[in-house]
């Protein structure tokens, strides 16, 4: 019973401490008011400080690595339509070379002269074998 | 060409990601801060009684939990900053029981705490009669004082549990202890304050 009344009167005691000292932070003066307002913004800069250099610089980096990439982009590889003539104009010589018609046309030939000289080297190694 | 376009465009929308990111953050810190920050100030002012002092120590803690723990969740905030503020107290205190030992070798008195003019650095309530002022700020000078005059921890205890209106969880990761002995040093500050206060104080 003694704690049950102990307790109601702590309670009583905290509610009233507590209305005392809400009534002394409401009446604070401008001065005072004014000065924690500027620790406060002093702290919000400390945080807008502390944010990462990669963070603050990452819209400039992306930028830099897309003009890189442009740039390669750009110089590193001719562009196809310098390779085209050239290209043509090779394989139209070759066409037009005689020689190479004369080729085409005695495919069977040289593949018979390539067969004789294999058969000559086997059996020169026979011969010395034997 | 489509490729670098396309990793501009994501580069620069993760930099407007983390920037809004970092803009909602700092307004809910400063939100935090603005809420909290008279009642620490007045709580602060309390424990080293002397108001310049007070704003010092309130003004660390801010900038130390912006530092460090402003990517913590805000629920945590509370705790974390008044941890950080009493600490900052305990501080001070060693450091004028250096300067008050100094002081008494050179053979001048130390600045005791007892210089605190509680009427000089009194609030100045609006919205009730003189009388009803004078009283409340009476009450409160009396509460400060018999307060202020409670040992460290049972000062701590009592003001984040009763002024701040931390639990006891919060209350012991604010004064860095377990929640046992919270509810000893708030109990015993309260029949502390009862008894010295009188019960006419009520």
């Amino acid at each position: 019973m003694k704690e049950r009344k102990d307790k109601v009167a702590d309670e009583a005691f905290a509610d009233k401490a507590k209305q005392l000292f809400d009534e002394s932070v409401e009446g604070l003066d401008g001065e005072t008011r004014s000065r924690l307002n500027r620790g406060r913004q002093a702290a919000l800069n400390e945080l807008t400080a502390g944010r990462s250099v990669w963070v603050q610089w990452a819209p400039a980096a992306g930028v830099a690595a897309a003009a890189v990439v442009a740039i390669v982009l750009w110089t590193g590889n001719p562009p196809v339509d310098e390779l085209t003539p050239e290209a043509s104009a090779t394989d139209f010589e070759i066409l037009l070379a005689e020689d190479s018609f004369e080729m085409l046309e005695d495919l069977e030939f040289y593949s018979w002269i390539d067969l004789d000289e294999d058969a000559e080297v086997a059996v020169e190694a026979e011969d010395i074998v034997g | 060409m489509n490729a670098c376009v396309a990793s501009f465009a994501v580069s620069c929308e993760s930099g407007d990601r983390t920037g809004v990111r970092t803009l909602q953050r700092e307004q809910e810190l400063n939100r935090f801060l603005a809420e909290v920050e008279k009642r620490a100030l007045r709580i602060a002012e309390i424990s080293v009684r002397d108001r310049d002092e007070a704003l010092d120590l309130v003004q660390d803690a801010m900038i130390k939990l912006a530092r460090k723990y402003a990517d913590r969740n805000s629920d945590e905030w509370t705790p974390l900053f008044y941890r950080i503020l009493q600490n900052g107290v305990r501080d001070w205190h060693r450091r004028q029981a250096v300067r008050n030992r100094v002081l008494v070798w050179f053979g001048r008195p130390g600045n005791e705490d007892n210089d605190y003019d509680a009427i000089a650095s009194a609030p100045d309530p609006g919205g009730r009669t003189p009388d009803e002022q004078l009283q409340s700020q009476e009450a409160m000078q009396t509460l400060e004082i018999a307060v202020g005059d409670l040992p460290a921890r049972q000062r701590e205890a009592f003001m984040l549990r009763t002024f701040e209106g931390l639990n006891v969880a919060g209350t012991a990761t604010a004064m860095g202890c377990s929640e046992g002995s919270v509810k000893t040093h708030y109990s015993r500050a309260v029949h502390s304050l009862r008894e010295s206060l009188g019960e006419h104080w009520q």
